[in-house]
Parts: structure tokens; sequence; C-alpha cells
């Protein structure tokens, strides 16, 4: 970087010192009125000053401090007068396309930045670029990301300039410049004449980025391009780079979390991962991450850990959000967490199919489920539902099922099933040959029987059931399993040997609890993947039928995200877009419109995450500034008459007054 | 020595100052042969009283001087001779240039009040006492004065002298020598400042015939120049300019050239026998005289 000052209006300082200087000389002399006065000889005196002219040349002016006082005086003012300024950068041309990037990577703090984002310093480094357009000159302003907006047109209003550069607002898109150039191409009217050789000149296109495009390859434009990079080699960056979240297909409330994560520093470091669900901490972990931009020989001799694997049981809905926590030196935040949203479990749609049972009714109505209907056995096979979620069979093996589904089976065995029952329906028998036979075990970790006490409950007759291997025993009794549940094909089984009627078991509290973790758990099951993660900048399509389902006749929906708060209006057709989801973070809406009611943005960009920014200009399409140019101008004129020649001033007239001499 | 004894202003010589005088007489390191019968003793063999030296009669010599008791003995004539007594000639040379007319003291009066202080002393004394008036040649002189009697006379001659002319050593110097050949003290008293260079004029008066004494008087304003800005400095004598911008350097190298310049002056007369001495104008008058020309021998 050259602080060497450059000057703004030298011809015109050069034109007034060349008439300036002489004139004050000219006007020294001739003013100059000396005093006569009459000594005895002038034959020492006239010695003297050969004497000392001899040893000093120029003394005639040397001596005179008073003249030299005025004359740096003159030169200081004429100095400012030149407007020299610091840290210069060339000026705008004619025609001037400003591009400034604001995607992900520009919201680095670089060190050296002293507190700005690269955003932010692009900002200044281009609204030093306005001012120094001429009288003739325009300049246009575009943003871009993902895509490209034109800011402000071509105009010679520079302070209408400034105030778009300072309206630009970061975003965590990806950068793509090919859109930008296109636009610029568009906007800035090329003319066809302009690209004859030595006919017209083209347009300046000025790049503020830092180069981490996704289409470099594809770049090309008609301009003299100038590429400013913005930003640090040094800068250190700890990302999550990707993030995936599913579940566990045997075990639906079980939640696997996988995050990967890279240093785009220049040590390597151990960073930290932490879990939170609904914001509470739930498991940390710790990685060891080697810098990206190391050689493959240097990252093969380090011992590297990059990936992490959280698994957590979830039975409800919750937002699940990896963070990694080493800040220090961390320059980009927008990548340091990435969430996820688990959806709640699903209302269900269950259907009860009993010649009557005064529990299990009870307990229907209990659970807070979407429809819950009832049939006679005989309904059911006339009507052969497929719509339920869940069916229910009291004491009755049906002879119709849908192809997919979850069927609880009370006193009965699947028809058509590795499941047999002995007898497959449960006989009641004479009370006198009724026989109670308890709980020997269950298990007590399986989400559905999970802090139930069972142990003190009697079934009566239970059938006698023989299960596949593959089948889970969920209850086991002296007789043989109790609870089963098995996976077939799409379809959930799950088999209860006993008539509840028959049982001690819906007198207790745990039999409603029990229905409700039932139904909880195959709600889950019914929805395993967990909720897609949208990329920043992302418009989701809420679809008519689901608006017209949630809310009908809504005219507007809130969307509430990490960085503004928006009333988006509802659209009289079709479907609803929800405005860029620009920035990273969880958004919400209100009224709340599942699977939309809240909605993950994560980065997760290689490419923008690494904050190293490219030295030479994106697809080797023009030229790059040397460093330091596009820096702040500052005018150094005031401070050449304020620190320099009013002290200066003051001193003259002080040796005016005094007769100082040298 | 206080100021109150030295003479008023309007006086050159006050009757206090004139009574001290008294006590003193112009010395000469030489014995310088006299014109006339004096009170100063002569390389000449004379008739005082204090005996010199024998020699052998000669026919012509005064018999009166013949020694009788050595004819006596020896059957020889010897005669005796004893020393001479004769007058001193005492040369005061003044300078009368428009030079000598400057300075607070003003040195022209200083000057004149050392003329008359020392033809006081020389006529008191019995010399025969000259003062010689010069300025770019001889002005005026008074011509061989002798007794206290010429007192007044050599006073008026000396309150009259105006300050006239350039310097011009040089041919003062020779016309003096060329009038002046009686043997003598010779006093210069001068500022020195001639543009033809003091030492084409002190040749003709320097060794020789003459015991001489340099006295060069200069004002404090010469001395300690107090002067400021950019000035045009007009000659007194010749009228010629010199433009200087006076700042500290020149005022240093002034000063240093005209210490040069004394230096060069008394190591001219010291080397060819006479005495220089220099005096400020600010020094009291009576302290030169009873003082300083006592201390070089001058006066005793």
């Amino acid at each position: 970087m050259s602080y060497w000052p450059t000057f703004l209006n030298p011809w015109a300082a050069a034109l007034a010192s060349a008439i300036a200087i002489p004139s004050l000389l000219i006007l020294y002399f001739l003013k100059l009125r000396r005093r006569e006065m009459t000594v005895p000889s002038t034959l020492l005196w006239k010695k003297a000053v050969q004497d000392l002219q001899v040893n000093a040349p120029f003394q005639r002016l040397r001596k005179n401090l008073l003249l030299f006082l005025q004359l740096l005086l003159l030169l200081l003012l004429l100095l400012a007068f030149s407007r020299p300024v610091t840290n210069y950068s060339p000026g705008a041309g004619t025609t001037t396309v400003i591009l400034i990037d604001r995607s992900a990577s520009m919201g680095t703090k670089d060190p050296d930045l002293k507190g700005l984002t690269r955003l932010e310093e692009a900002k200044r480094r281009a609204k030093d670029l306005v001012e120094t357009l001429g009288k003739n000159a325009q300049a246009m302003v575009i943003a871009f990301d993902e895509t490209a907006e034109t800011i402000a047109p071509l105009s010679a209003d520079i302070p209408a300039l400034k105030r778009a550069i300072d309206s630009i607002q970061q975003t965590d898109k990806k950068s793509r410049l090919k859109t930008a150039y296109q636009l610029a191409e568009a906007q800035a009217s090329f003319n066809p004449e302009q690209l004859r050789p030595g006919v017209g000149t083209l347009p300046d296109v000025w790049v503020y980025s830092d180069g981490r495009v996704t289409d470099a390859a594809e770049l090309t434009i008609r301009g003299n391009l100038k590429y400013d990079k913005v930003g640090s080699d040094k800068t250190g960056n700890v990302a999550i780079v990707a993030m995936n979240a599913k579940r566990n297909y045997e075990r639906p409330t079980e939640v696997q979390i996988f995050a990967r994560l890279a240093n785009f520093g220049t040590e390597a470091v151990n960073a930290d991962v932490q879990l939170t669900v609904d914001g509470k901490v739930r498991a940390v972990a710790g990685t060891s991450l080697v810098p990206e931009r190391w050689t493959e020989q240097q990252r093969e001799k380090a011992t590297a850990k990059d990936s992490v694997e959280f698994t957590i049981e979830m039975t409800a809905a919750g937002v699940v959000k990896v963070e990694q926590m080493h800040k220090e030196g961390d320059a980009l935040a927008a990548d340091d967490a990435a969430t996820v949203v688990v959806p709640p479990p699903k209302n269900l749609a269950v259907l009860l199919v009993t010649e009557g049972n005064f529990f299990l009714e009870l307990a229907m109505k209990s659970l807070q489920l979407q429809n819950p209907q009832q049939l006679l056995p005989a309904a059911y096979e006339n009507a052969k539902p497929a719509n339920f979620d869940v069916i229910i069979f009291d004491r009755y093996q049906p002879k119709f099922l849908p192809p997919a589904g979850n069927f609880v089976y009370f006193g009965a065995t699947p028809p058509d099933s590795k499941i047999k029952g002995e007898p497959p329906v449960y006989v009641p028998k004479p009370p006198k040959e009724k026989k109670v036979v308890g709980v020997i075990d269950w298990k007590r970790d399986h989400p559905i029987l999970r802090h139930l006490q069972l142990g003190s409950h009697g079934f009566a007759d239970p059938i006698k059931l023989t299960v596949p291997p593959e089948a889970e025993v969920l209850m086991e009794g002296p007789t043989g399993p109790l609870m089963v549940m098995m996976r077939e094909k799409f379809s959930t089984q799950f088999v209860m040997a006993f008539d509840v009627i028959e049982s001690t078991w819906p007198l207790k509290p745990s039999f409603p609890v029990f229905m409700h973790n039932l139904m909880q758990f195959l709600a889950v099951g019914s929805e395993m993947d967990v909720r897609p993660q949208f990329e920043p900048g992302s418009t989701p399509r809420i679809q008519r039928a689901l608006l017209q389902r949630v809310a009908p006749g809504i005219t507007s929906v809130r969307v509430n995200g990490p960085a503004w708060s928006k009333d988006v209006p509802v659209p009289a057709n079709g479907d609803l877009a929800l405005p860029p989801l620009d920035r990273v973070g969880l958004y919400t809406t209100s009224p709340a419109l599942p699977p939309f009611d809240q909605v993950a943005v994560n980065l997760l960009d290689f490419n923008e995450s690494n904050v190293v920014p490219v030295d030479q200009p994106p697809g080797g399409v023009g030229d790059k500034i040397a460093e330091g140019g596009g820096k702040s101008r500052l005018e150094l004129w005031w401070w050449i008459v304020a620190c320099a020649a009013l002290p200066l001033l003051l001193l003259e007239w002080w040796v005016y007054t005094r007769r100082v001499h040298l | 020595m206080t100021v109150a004894q030295a003479p008023k202003n309007d006086l050159l010589l006050d009757p206090g100052f004139m009574a001290r005088l008294d006590q003193l007489d112009v010395m000469s390191r030489k014995l310088l042969a006299g014109k006339m019968k004096g009170e100063r003793r002569s390389k000449r063999r004379g008739q005082s009283m204090e005996f010199a030296d024998y020699r052998n009669y000669v026919v012509g010599d005064d018999l009166r001087f013949i020694d009788w008791n050595i004819y006596a003995r020896l059957d020889r004539l010897f005669l005796k001779l004893f020393l001479e007594e004769e007058d001193l000639s005492v040369y005061v040379i003044i300078d009368v240039s428009r030079s000598c007319d400057y300075g607070n003291p003003n040195k022209a009066l200083y000057l004149k009040r050392v003329a008359a202080a020392l033809g006081y002393i020389g006529l008191v004394n019995y010399n025969r006492v000259n003062i010689v008036a010069m300025a770019d040649g001889i002005v005026a002189e008074t011509g061989a004065l002798r007794g206290r009697r010429r007192v007044g006379q050599m006073i008026d001659f000396v309150s009259k002298l105006r300050p006239t002319g350039a310097s011009h050593l040089a041919s003062a110097c020779k016309r003096f020598a060329l009038a002046h050949r009686q043997k003598g003290v010779l006093v210069v008293l001068s500022d020195f400042f001639d543009k033809g260079g003091y030492e084409n004029g002190l040749r003709y008066v320097a060794g020789g015939k003459y015991d001489l004494f340099a006295v060069q008087c200069l004002s404090p304003q010469e001395i300690e120049p107090d002067l400021q800005g950019d000035l045009k400095l007009r000659d007194m004598e010749d009228d010629d300019m010199a433009e200087v911008s006076i700042t500290q350097p020149l005022i240093k190298q002034y000063k240093a050239n005209l210490n040069a310049y004394c230096l060069g002056l008394k190591d001219y007369v010291t080397r060819r026998g006479g005495t220089y001495l220099f005096a400020s104008t600010s020094v009291p008058f009576d302290t030169l005289v009873l003082n300083y020309l006592r201390e070089r021998g001058l006066l005793g």
C-alpha cells in the first residue's frame, strides 16, 4: 500500500506556483526599503558581507528568515491548493458499472477490517469510487448474490449513488456473477460500436467481491473489468458445511443427526459441536479440524475428525440446532450453526372396529385424534376404508386390510401374517374357567412403554402368540408374548394378545398413557422424514389446498425471520410464495401453516464458507486492482492548512514583531 | 578615577586636570637629539654638570675643558666631556577626518582632549610640541611650541579643529615626515580607518627617527554595533554605500574583522618598534591619560 499522496489539482497548483512564487520574490525585493544609516567607515562592513557571501552561497536569501517563512507558507498553501490525497485509487471512467457482492461470504469480518464486514468494506470502497466521478461521467450499482439486482441505474447523481450503495443489504445466498455481468451489459446500454477496435470506449466494470463465485468458468463480459478483492488471506473460519438429520427406521423416535465441519483458517483447531433441541443443550461432541488450505500431504500427517453424529430420542416436535462453538478467530457467523425442524407427530385418523368396547371408546375420546371413527366389523368389511392412519381391531380379525397403514389388534391376530395366534381371536371363557395371567417382563425403554408400571396387571386367557424372530416382543406373560410389534411390507402390526375388557389394565392410569404413547409412536412412524432444509434465498411455495385446509379465507401470512418480519398477502388464487428467505436461521409463519410453520434455512455451502478470497478476477476475466486500491481517500489539504500553514503564519508574525534573524 | 575629575564637555582640559598633568612628562624610549637646550639628556656631549667621558685634545678645542690634573701627571692634554641636556620634540598627529565625528562619546572630542593633554604635558616640560591635524593630508599644525606660555595657543588650536575630509593617512604621514626631520616622540591619534590602508601611511613614521605611539580610538557603537534590519550604510567620509541585512552571522563577522584589523595594526606598529594602544571612547578620558598612557610608557 502506498501512502504517497496523489494530487487532484496538480496543473492548477503548478500554474499558481509559477505565478505566485516569483511574484512574492519580486514583491519582497521591491518592498525592501533599506533604512539609511551613517557609519564612520563601510570598510569593515563590506568586508564582512563579502566574507559571508564567500562562505555561504545564496546568503542574501538564506539570511532572511522572514522571506523564507513567507515562501514556505506560500508553498504550503499551493500544496494545499493542489488537493493532495492519500490512498487514492484510479477514478471512475465515463461509464462505470459497480458490482457489489452481497453473498454470504461477504458477511465475513476480517481482522484487518476493524470490525467491518467485507460487504461494508466493499460499500465503502465503492462510495470512494463514486466520489471520483467526473462531470460527464455516469455510474450504476448492481448488487449480486445468487441473482443480480440493479440498485441504481446509470446516474451522475453522486449522493444518490452513495445512498443506493448504502442500501445494499447482506444476504446469506451463494454468489453467482454471470447474471450480474449479463445485467450489467444489458443495463449499461453497451453500444456495439464500442466493440470495434479503436471506436468508442468500453465501460468500466468494477467488481467488489472476495471472488468466491460458483460460476467462474462461465464468465465473460464486454467491458474493462476491474476486480477489487475484498478480504484477507489470513482470515479464519470454522464452518458447518454439511448437516443431515433422519429418524431411525427401526426406532422412529430416535433421530440421528450428522454434521461435517471444515476449517478455512490457517491453523488446526479443535472445535466443539453443540446440539440443542428447542434451545436446550442435549449433547456436545468434539472435532479436530485441519485447515482446508493445507496440502494433501499435510492433511494426511495430521489426525483429523471433521464430522460428528448425534442420536437423540424425540417423540415430540422440535427444532434441532447444531452449532460449532469455536468462535475465536471465526470471521463468518452464518455458517456456525445449522438447524433442522423435526415435525410434530401426525394428528392421526383412527378407526375403531369393534362390536362395542367401553374402554377403547373412552380412550379414543381422550386422545386428540383428527378423525376418530368407529365401525362394526360388518360395516368395516363393507366399507373397506383405506384413508385411516390407524385401525384398531377389537377382538376381530379382518378379512380386508388396506395395503399400508398401522393396525392395532386387541385380542386378535392379523390375517395373513407371520404372527400366529391360538386361537386367532380372543374367545371368552366361562368365569370359572378363566385363567388370569400377569406380566413377567416388558420393555421399559421402549417409547410406548416408557415410565409405565405393568407388573400388577392381570389379563384373562390371552391368545397364545407365535411370533417370528423379526417381531419385537414388548410385553411377555407366562404363556407367551402379550404385546408384539412387527413391521411387514408397508404396514405396522401391533398385536395385543388380550382383551382389554377381560383385564385389570383399563382401570389403571397406565392404560390411557399407553394409548397415548402408542398413538404418538405410530404418528411419528408415519412421518419418518424431518422437514426439508432450505438454501438461503429459497422461496417456498405453500399450496392452495393447504391454505384452504388450515386457514380458509386467510388474507395475509406473517413471516418472522432472523433478520426481518413481513406480512405476505395471500393471493386470491393460486399458491402462496413466501418471500426469499435470504438469511440463515429459522423462519416461522403466523398463523402456523404446517409444514411451513417452521422453516430452517442453512448455508451449508463449502464455497461460501471458504473465506479465503480469490486473488485473481473470477474466471480470469479483467484486471486485478492493486491492493489498497479503492481504499479510503483522505484529502490532505486542510491538514496542511491546519497543522502547518497556520502555525507557520503565527511564527511569521512572531518573527516579524520580534525581528528575529538567523 | 571618577568621571567628575574629567574635564567638562565644553572644555578640553579643566584646571584641576591640568594640575594633575603637571606632574607628568613625555617619555621617550630613545635618546634623541634635541634642537635647543632643554631639560632632557641628549645624545650630544655638552655643558651639563654630568661627566660623560675623556678624549684627546685637538687643536681648536675649548681650553676651559682641558683636565689640567691629568696634564700634570701624564703631560698630555685630555679634554673632559659632559652630557648635553636638550629639549624633546613631541609630535601629536590628530585625525580630524569626518569619520572621527561619530559615536557617543564623540571620537573627535575624545581625540582632541588627548591631544590637548599631551600638548600640555609637553609644553610644561619645555619640550618642543607640534600638533598636526590630518585628514586627506595635513590640514593644520601649530608649529613648534615651547614653554608653558604656549599652552593657551596650543589649546586654542586644538579646540578650533573641525572634522573635515576623508582619511588619507599615507599622504598626511608622508608630508609630515618630509616636513619634520627633527627626531622626537610621535603620537598618532586616529581610528585608522583608511581605505587606502594604514600601512602606507605608517611606514613613513614607524621606526627611524620617531618614537611612535599609535593610539586607535573607536566609539562603543563601532565596537558593538547596535544595528537591526535591512540597512543602507553610508560612509561618512566618501559617501560610499553598503547594503546590508543585519543578521547575527553578519555582526559576528564584523566583529571578527574589526578584531583582526586592530590586531593587524598593533602587529604592524610593534614590529616597527612602536607602541600601540587601543582606546574606546567609553573609557573615561582621564583614565586613558593618567593610566593607560603611563602604562604604555608614553608618560612618566
